[in-house]
């Protein structure tokens, strides 16, 4: 398994290389120039290009041919391309253009109100759809199964927003069962959380019950299952430990690689009960255009990501032993 | 899935509902219910406290409460009225208008903090303000403020050129000598100006020239934008970054008292009733950032926070067809102000266009078709004044009397001025292009909007939908035909507006509309030296009269905010351009508790 993780790490170098150089000539070659947003609403073209020299926007894109004559091959990787790489590989992505800030210190800052908003979202949501999936697998024809699809269908169908907009306004507002808005450090954080937590999980229920179902529903109709009951195991016993051991596989792969993004936080319950997370910074970068922000934030979603499929795959071995790491 | 796996799970679930906490909340009024706290909440995220660092509006909100000018705009009287604050007394100006001198006023003192020695704040001294626009100039410090000064203070650009030369971290000498920034002695600044700046007042009342103390700088390094070592009435408790920002009332504040005059009308409304009390009376604002319209209404109608503003929403269930508070609204306590903002807001004309610029016919049957009426009502509930000009009717240069042919709406006029332009271009039907600073619904509405106007006089528009910073490009490389834009003054002074159709000025300066004609421009040469006088405001509504005869651009609005308060907040009067005002805010705590229970 190590030489498998080892082989795995290295296939990883080039995809994340890739994602920088997609990231950098994105925002570098077409994204605009931040000297502008810099300089001000009366700023001159003096200005703009003060800042941007500043920012070593005027070097060249690639490779710095230039100094390369005047002070030799050293200069040569003096290019915003090599000091973007450079940021990356060091995980030192300097500060931020906008709030001047240490960009690790905004996403230390940040990371802790989104996990604790999308880490309880995610396991309730996680545990309430695969009992629901579960009991639904086992009364599957019944009229209770034919209801619960169609609730299903009509929660998919509604937008996530107006979820949002009706929890806050009906279950904050009109019943005054939670805050409406608001975020405090500490334990006091889950008085304010709850309303967010219980519209992220009713929202994405119709669509994570509906696919867990179809995945249940083709284990409960194999051979062992019928043989199970055959030999008089009971329901409880070949739901929870047999069908739900073999249905793992395609579970795993969407619970694994989600986890990565619950880092990146929620973009419209952070923005809607004013909790100061994540989820909003990267869209705010791309407005700015905080290209250090950007740059940071797509190199870790991209690393995070290329993480979550190794564990998944090491997370296959675990459940399935007929599943070999080679 | 074992019960030990759920537990897990859930314990896991459990912890991380605390996590990114460390700090507990300071104590709040909530111990003390004598404690005057005013709730107020920001429509966008505090990028920081840095005043010499900051352009936005709602950093500038808070940050003015702690940091403070040498002057600032009298709370009550209108017109605005610039008095002193940090200064003695007005400055004096030598004859030439090159030379201000400004006493500075004795015994202020920045807050107690550890940059000090003893963690005791030491007295404001003219060299704050000197250092303070010095580190504007610094080009290493790439603020956004440096407009302010650019080409006005003597020796302050050779300065910012000597920065410029400064290798990677190599530090500024900020005691080099700038000519035009002299310290006479503690409390005598010297400001030597390169030509007459008739502005220059206001701009001593702009929140990024207020001075800061090197030690701060000093000593908090990058954490500069977190802190607030000031001089004013709040000093900063506490941060939750993007979430909660709490001031407390700083006790080494000097005596300042509230004012005994206003305009006619203020004593009947009580704003008079605290006249010489000493300022600030609220003791505590928490400021809570609200970026959705939603929660931010449900907050103020739960009594949460103390105003609003009314998204488009809710309009309808806020305010009447008679433009009055509506009765469910009344009955809960609230109160009700309207005020004009020193904005216009437009569709402007790139000049260098060969299409657009060389039209005049097309350019005014655009603007003939523009229903400006129609458009405030649908896109702002009425909360707007059709434009006729360039400045807002607050403004002294606004003349009432004027009609300018080119703002009123005309079918008729507009399909005969489209007949001069199609015959301009050859006979050619015509086809513009409309640039939207935005890609929602909202913008796509407006657009089609535009489309609806221009289609009745036998135009084609395409319209293109881009997001802020690829529509600021496409601006500041001249490469629009025709962009949705506005502007808001800094000061009450027209030349805030004036400025953007100087020809000098074109992209990527202010002047968007790449709008050159020597008449104007020599005029504005002239009125940029110019002292405020009558013959000043009549240049000044020849130059908007230039400007509209040549059609510049579709001149569509200028905005007025509703804004509705809890009648427990005693001396609200909005201000067009003063920030620090929450030192004049009151609270009648018993009907506070009356009328939300808090």
């Amino acid at each position: 398994m190590t030489t498998y993780i080892i082989r795995r790490l290295l296939y990883a170098v080039p995809i994340v290389l890739g994602v920088m150089m997609i990231t950098f000539i994105l925002f570098r070659v077409v994204g605009g120039d931040p000297a502008v947003e810099i300089a001000g609403k009366t700023a001159t073209a003096e200005m703009i290009a003060d800042i941007r020299h500043e920012l070593g926007r005027d070097k060249p894109l690639f490779i710095n041919t230039v100094a390369y004559k005047h002070q030799g091959v050293t200069s040569l990787f003096d290019s915003q391309l090599f000091h973007h790489l450079v940021q990356s590989l060091t995980l030192d992505f300097g500060k931020s253009l906008r709030d001047r800030r240490p960009i690790m210190q905004i996403i230390k800052d940040g990371a802790g109100a989104s996990l604790s908003l999308t880490v309880p979202m995610f396991i309730i949501s996680l545990l309430v759809s695969l009992s629901i999936s579960l009991l639904v697998a086992y009364l599957r024809g019944t009229k209770f199964d034919r209801i619960l699809v169609v609730l299903c269908v009509l929660g998919m169908s509604m937008p996530y927003l107006s979820y949002i907009k009706f929890g806050q306004y009906f279950i904050g507002y009109q019943l005054n069962l939670f805050p409406v808005f608001g975020y405090e450090p500490g334990l006091a954080a889950i008085r304010y959380l709850a309303l967010p937590i219980l519209i992220g999980v009713l929202s994405g229920l119709g669509s994570e019950v509906r696919m867990y179902r179809t995945i249940i529903l083709d284990e409960v109709n194999a051979d062992y299952v019928r043989t199970a009951r055959s030999k008089g195991v009971n329901t409880a016993r070949i739901l929870f430990k047999h069908v739900l051991k073999n249905a793992m596989i395609p579970i795993i792969t969407r619970v694994v690689l989600a986890v990565p993004f619950l880092f990146l936080g929620s973009l419209l319950l952070e923005r809607f009960f004013g909790i100061p997370g994540l989820g909003y910074l990267t869209i705010e970068a791309i407005n700015s255009r905080d290209y250090p922000v950007i740059n940071a934030m797509t190199f870790i979603g991209a690393l995070l990501y290329v993480l979550g499929v190794i564990v998944t795959d090491i997370c296959y071995a675990l459940v399935d032993p007929r599943v070999e790491l080679r | 899935m074992t019960r030990r796996t759920v537990a897990l799970l859930s314990a896991f679930a459990g912890s991380m509902l605390v996590l990114g906490c460390g700090r507990t909340n300071q104590a709040t009024a909530k111990d003390d219910p004598g404690l005057k706290v005013r709730y107020a909440a920001l429509g966008s995220k505090i990028r920081g406290l840095d005043p010499g660092d900051i352009g936005d509006v709602t950093s500038s909100l808070v940050a003015s409460q702690c940091f403070e000018t040498l002057y600032q705009y009298h709370y009550l009287k209108r017109p605005y009225e610039l008095i002193p604050c940090l200064a003695e007394d007005m400055p004096q100006v030598s004859d030439n208008g090159l030379t201000y001198t400004i006493h500075l006023r004795k015994g202020v003192y920045f807050t107690d903090d550890p940059c000090f020695p003893n963690g005791s704040g030491r007295e404001l001294k003219v060299q704050d303000f000197i250092y303070a626009w010095k580190r504007i100039a610094n080009i290493k410090y790439l603020s956004k403020n440096w407009w302010i000064f650019d080409g006005h203070i003597v020796g302050l650009d050779k300065f910012r050129d000597y920065t410029k030369s400064l290798k990677g971290n190599e530090a500024v000498d900020y005691d080099r000598p700038v000519e035009g920034l002299k310290a006479l002695d503690d409390y005598t600044l010297q400001i030597g100006l390169t030509k007459p700046w008739p502005q220059a007042t206001y701009l001593l009342a702009h929140l990024p020239t207020a001075p800061m103390a090197k030690e701060a700088v000093d000593h908090y390094g990058d954490q500069i934008m977190n802190i607030a070592v000031a001089t004013g009435p709040y000093k900063l408790e506490s941060w939750t970054r993007g979430s909660k920002l709490v001031l407390v009332r700083n006790p080494k504040f000097r005596e300042e008292l509230y004012p005994c005059e206003g305009e006619p009308g203020d004593r009947g409304s009580g704003l008079l009733d605290t006249c010489g009390k000493k300022l600030p009376f609220v003791d505590r604002v928490e400021y809570t950032i609200i970026e959705e319209d939603q929660p931010r209404w449900l907050l103020f109608m739960q009594g949460k926070i103390d105003a609003s503003g009314i998204p488009k929403d809710f309009f309808a269930q806020a305010v009447t067809d008679q433009r009055k508070l509506s009765p469910q609204l009344a009955a809960k306590g609230i109160d009700l102000v309207i005020e004009e903002d020193p904005s216009t807001y437009w569709f402007g004309f790139n000049m260098e266009d060969a299409l657009i610029g060389k039209n005049l016919p097309l350019r005014r049957a655009m603007s003939c078709a523009w229903n400006r009426a129609e458009y405030i009502d649908v896109f702002t509930n009425n909360r707007g004044i059709a434009a006729k000009g360039i400045f807002p009717p607050m403004f002294k240069e606004f003349d009432r009397n004027w009609v300018n042919p080119w703002a009123d709406y005309s079918l008729d006029r507009a399909k005969k001025l489209m007949q001069e332009a199609i015959a301009l271009n050859g006979g050619k039907s015509l086809e513009v292009t409309l640039s939207m600073p935005g890609t929602d619904t909202t913008f796509r509405q407006m657009g089609q909007y535009f489309q609806r106007c221009m289609d009745k006089i036998g135009l084609k528009v395409k319209v293109d939908y881009s997001d802020w910073p690829s529509f600021q490009d496409r601006i500041k490389s001249k490469s629009t035909q025709i962009f949705a834009m506005g502007w808001v003054a800094d000061y009450p002074d027209g030349e805030s507006f004036l400025q953007l159709f100087y020809g000098p000025n074109e992209s990527p300066g202010p002047n968007n509309f790449n709008y050159h004609n020597p008449e104007y421009d020599k005029l504005y040469q002239q009125i940029s030296v110019m002292p405020d006088s009558d013959t000043r405001v009549k240049l000044y509504r020849q130059m908007e009269r230039i400007v509209c005869d040549d059609c510049v651009a579709i001149l569509s609005l200028h905005g007025v905010a509703y804004g509705p308060y809890y009648k427990y907040i005693r001396n609200f009067k909005p201000h067009a351009f003063g920030y620090g005002l929450m030192k004049y805010i009151d609270i009648d705590l018993d009907l506070r508790h009356k009328l939300v229970g808090r």
